[in-house]
């Protein structure tokens, strides 16, 4: 996830342009840049916090102009890899938000043509594209609109060119807003830098390109001239930031399909090394919701791809020997939890081959791994993981793909879509039950065990009611004291080999009188009989039942949390990464 | 010559009015109070204009448009967050292009006194006289020109007061440009005329007529005085057994049943119901799709669109926002038995007679009484018989 923002009116572009990219820093921050058109284009772009270095920028001349706020994806944070990038000549310049999917193809056959690459983004192939074309014919929007086909993945794209008066954008699955003002128009990622100098937006849909002068804006659908409505935004700056959720753990439940279908689709085959393609045993070493996703790995894994897997928390690992070989992976969203770093640091000595999964590029894990995997998250705000668990299953279910001879990637590939299908589910009713709660149960079998401690732990961090999570085997050898009307259990009963045997446990809680919500699938006639709550899922492969009963958990603890008042995105005692030991 | 007209601030002095509104577009004698400006100033010559919005700016674009429904040229400045007047003249640089006028758009003026203004050599301030100059700026004037100006003193120095219009030269930009923020963390464009007055460059100009609206119960005399202008017309329907006194104005698809008694100046909007047996009496104004029904008696006030009084009530001398429904009975007062001056929020309102400020879309049950004096927030909901008195925030619910 990136930011972009442009600007062309009566102002100068520049000192608008920074203001607008630090509040966009929410969509990454770990470098910036800014390109201004008068006779020439001028660039100024830098690794590091706007706050700190944006000065610089802020001073370029022009009253037209896009930035860029970035989270890398390809290329490590650097000033050569910022947007914005130019042509061969220095006279276009891009701004990206996205993932251009065929770049390495594109690339090779731009270098053969004998263009020269300044950074390893995927960026630079569009404007060396762009630049083709406009050689050819040198109108700005005709030369986007003639790279538009080319590209494959998802973008939203403003560019420049030395002596044209506009700005020219274009978007597929990424999110670009024009802001109406008086005489001067914005273009952004969203409303957030444009709310302060116009409340008139209008959203555009994939596959329109806008042509913004200090006129008009003209705007394109696949070529053809459209008109889209001016929407009023009622939004204070807090709220666009949210995107007009209420809570960004919520507005992070929504970014889950995206975040998982980016993540599947950006680990190309190269992306695994023969030390994790021919791995004799697995070692997974992490903390929290990582350790959760550790264990459907290793129930995956070991299940699917019949390699034998370990799986320690982050903290404990230093008291053991460490593994005398195959691969050690470690798991953090923030690349910094102190416990992880530290046992990777244990592997590495011990002469394991290590392997980082992130979502932060440049993290301190990075460099305590032989390899790393990146999440394709984007900044998480809230403290509860949501989107970057969903994306760490994404990594760890792809290497489990990868691993068995990629049976699974149509699955993987069309996963994102029974996500979507969940969100808007009501669960209101489950809600109630949970609220009035003072203990709640989880329990699973196989996979959905893990799902089930992940669940338990959304539900205590943002709810504070006492949550945890059993395999459903194991309740009856102690935890089956507690069980009592007032102690409901959220139950995953998917089909498969622990089915029925989740049946007779269902069974024998309920003969102890605990209330049950079971999460099953759609059409099953025995579950819904048996049971206090049924909340039916789409009936889809293992991979996929996994997500759906994962973000029904989530949004159970949210609206739980809700309902009783918590302050859902800062719950008390937790901090988002835990960067001591 | 442009003529800039500042309207970008809520005006929170009028609230709960301001809540879905800007202070400037506040109806007086049934149009907003900006268009009255805008209109003097346009009949002393000016057909260009720049509006600087902001606070709920939508609703003035609305309205105005490209000002062609007016005959003038609008162009737009928009100050999303109000950081000053300094920075809203900031704002409109490079839209003027020559010596400009200024103005706050909440006042009322004279067409001809602003011809006479722009004749003037800029810079050059609008001042005028006041009784309570503790409330404006107050300027000493030697030789027709400002040699002091200080804020919202408590010891005025003199009863001549700022009254919120300048001509001005491009000069400005530079001097707006270097204004730091002031004590309450705000750019203000006095600040920025301070070198001309130590300079004594600052022209001054005595306005012979200035009205400022500052405060809800200000609106009554401004409603009132503006009305006096007005001769009445008659587009809509009166029975038979109507009884007009004084210019009444009712526009059109309105009805007026019989029995209704109406002493003006009074203006009703379009499409309203009144009567039967209404008794209305001066300087009243409705708005749009109002109704006001059997044995309602209305004196001294405005009521905006889409309210309905419909049976059994009185309402004096208050500003009632839009879509509020008054319950069969439920009545307002509007004088102390001490005949002492009605206090609002503590704030006095130097008005012996004063009734309620009401908000917008307030729902009151049957036989309400409302104190004088009482404030009450948009949304508000009460059950039958409450008594309302003091400030009522928005989205109360009083059983």
């Amino acid at each position: 996830m990136c930011g972009i923002i442009g600007y062309i009116g009566r102002r100068d572009a520049a000192p608008l342009i920074i203001e607008g990219l630090k509040k966009l820093e929410y969509r990454g921050y770990d470098s910036f840049g800014v390109a201004t058109a008068g006779a020439g284009i001028d660039i100024a772009k830098h690794q590091g916090r706007i706050s700190e270095k944006g000065g610089s920028a802020a001073q370029l001349k022009g009253k037209a102009g896009i930035g860029h706020t970035r989270w890398a994806t390809h290329g490590v944070p650097s000033d050569r890899n910022a947007h914005p990038h130019t042509d061969c000549s220095g006279t276009i310049a891009l701004v990206h938000n996205g993932i251009v999917e065929n770049y390495a193809s594109l690339k090779r056959e731009l270098e053969s043509r004998g263009h020269t690459f300044r950074s390893e983004t995927d960026t630079e192939v569009i404007v060396h594209l762009v630049e083709e074309e406009y050689a050819k014919k040198p109108d700005l929007l005709a030369a986007v609109q003639a790279v538009i086909p080319r590209l494959e993945g998802s973008y939203a794209i403003l560019v420049l060119a030395a002596g044209e008066d506009r700005i020219v954008a274009a978007r597929n699955a990424s999110p670009l807003v024009i802001g109406i003002g008086d005489g001067e128009f914005f273009a952004a990622s969203d409303m957030t830098p444009v709310i302060e100098f116009t409340e008139r937006a209008v959203y555009l849909e994939d596959g329109d390109t806008v042509s913004l002068s200090r006129k008009n804006v003209e705007i394109y659908s696949h070529g053809k001239p459209v008109s889209r409505p001016v929407e009023l935004i009622d939004w204070s700056l807090e709220d666009v930031r949210k995107g007009g959720f209420a809570h960004y753990m919520l507005k992070e439940i929504y970014e889950q399909p995206l975040a998982f279908y980016n993540t599947i689709r950006s680990m190309d085959p190269a992306a695994l090394p023969e030390e994790v393609l021919r791995a004799s045993s697995v070692t997974v070493v992490a903390c929290g919701s990582s350790y959760h996703a550790g264990l459907i790995f290793k129930y995956l894994l070991e299940e699917i791809a019949g390699i034998p897997a370990r799986l320690e928390f982050a903290s404990e690992f230093k008291y053991f020997p460490p593994p005398v070989s195959g691969l050690v992976v470690g798991i953090s969203q923030s690349g910094e939890t102190a416990d992880t770093l530290a046992a990777m640091k244990y592997a590495r000595s011990a002469g394991c081959h290590t392997l980082a999964i992130t979502n932060v590029l440049g993290s301190s894990i990075t460099r305590a791994a032989d390899t790393t995997l990146f999440m394709r998250a984007g900044p998480e705000i809230s403290v509860a993981a949501t989107k970057s668990f969903v994306a760490q299953l994404a990594i760890l279910m792809q290497i489990v793909n990868r691993i068995s001879d990629r049976k699974c990637d149509e699955i993987l590939l069309q996963a994102h879509k029974a996500v979507e299908e969940i969100l808007l589910m009501d669960l209101g009713e489950a809600v109630r039950v949970c609220e009035k709660a003072q203990n709640i149960f989880y329990v699973g079998r196989g996979p959905f065990y893990p799902v089930s401690l992940e669940g338990a732990l959304k539900m205590k961090e943002i709810s504070y009611i006492h949550a945890e999570g059993y395999t459903a085997g194991e309740l009856k050898h102690g935890p089956f004291a507690l069980l009592s009307p007032e102690t409901p259990v959220i139950a995953l009963c998917m089909p498969g080999n622990t089915y029925g045997v989740m049946i007779s446990n269902i069974k024998e809680m309920k003969a102890r009188g605990a209330p049950v919500i079971a999460i099953g699938v759609t059409g099953d006639r025995e579950l819904p009989d048996i049971v206090d709550l049924f909340i039916a899922v789409p009936n889809t492969p293992l991979f996929t039942q996994i997500l759906t009963c994962l973000v029904i958990e989530q949004l159970l603890a949210y609206h739980t949390a809700v309902a009783l008042g918590r302050d859902v995105d800062k719950p008390r005692n937790l901090a988002k990464s835990v960067t001591v030991e | 010559m442009e003529c800039v007209v500042l309207a970008a601030g809520e005006g929170k002095r009028m609230r709960p009015l301001t809540a879905k509104r800007p202070k400037v577009m506040l109806p007086l004698a049934n149009r907003p109070m900006m268009e009255h400006l805008v209109l003097a100033t346009r009949d002393a010559g000016i057909s260009d204009f720049i509006f600087v919005v902001g606070y709920g700016e939508r609703e003035i674009r609305a309205h105005f448009g490209d000002g062609s429904r007016f005959g003038i040229r609008i162009t737009y400045a928009a100050q999303r967050h109000q950081q000053g007047t300094a920075d809203a003249v900031r704002s409109v640089r490079d839209l003027v292009t020559g010596p400009f006028l200024l103005m706050n758009g909440d006042m009322i003026l004279n067409h001809a006194d602003i011809a006479d203004f722009i004749q003037r050599p800029a810079p050059c301030m609008g001042i005028s006289t006041t009784d309570h100059p503790g409330d404006y700026g107050v300027v000493l004037v030697s030789d027709d020109r400002v040699i002091s100006l200080e804020e919202k003193s408590p010891h005025p120095k003199s009863n001549l007061i700022n009254a919120g219009l300048y001509l001005l030269s491009l000069d400005i930009f530079d001097l707006v440009d270097r204004v730091k923020p002031s004590a309450r963390g705000e750019l203000e464009l006095t600040d920025a005329l301070a070198g001309l007055i130590a300079e004594r460059k600052l022209g001054t100009y005595r306005l012979p007529y200035w009205m400022d609206v500052g405060y809800p119960w200000d609106m009554l005399d401004a409603n009132a005085i503006l009305m006096e202008k007005n001769p009445g017309s008659i587009a809509g329907t009166v029975e038979d057994g109507v009884t007009l006194k004084g210019p009444v104005q009712v526009g059109e698809g309105s009805i007026l049943r019989s029995g209704t008694y109406i002493e003006g100046p009074c203006i009703i909007g379009n499409n309203c119901r009144i009567g039967p047996h209404a008794y209305i009496r001066g300087s009243t104004s409705i708005g749009d799709d109002c109704h006001i029904g059997y044995c309602t008696e209305i004196k001294n006030s405005i009521i905006m669109t889409g309210t309905k009084v419909p049976h059994f009530n009185y309402i004096g001398d208050s500003v009632i926002g839009t879509h509020c429904n008054f319950g069969a009975g439920t009545k307002g007062a509007n004088l102390r038995h001490d005949h002492a001056n009605v206090r609002v929020c503590g704030k006095d309102t130097r008005r012996k007679k004063f009734g309620a400020i009401i908000g917008d879309n307030v729902q009151f049950g049957i036989n309400c009484s409302i104190n004088v004096g009482a404030v009450i927030g948009s949304n508000a909901q009460f059950a039958p018989n409450s008594f309302i008195e003091g400030c009522i925030g928005d989205n109360a619910s009083i059983r």
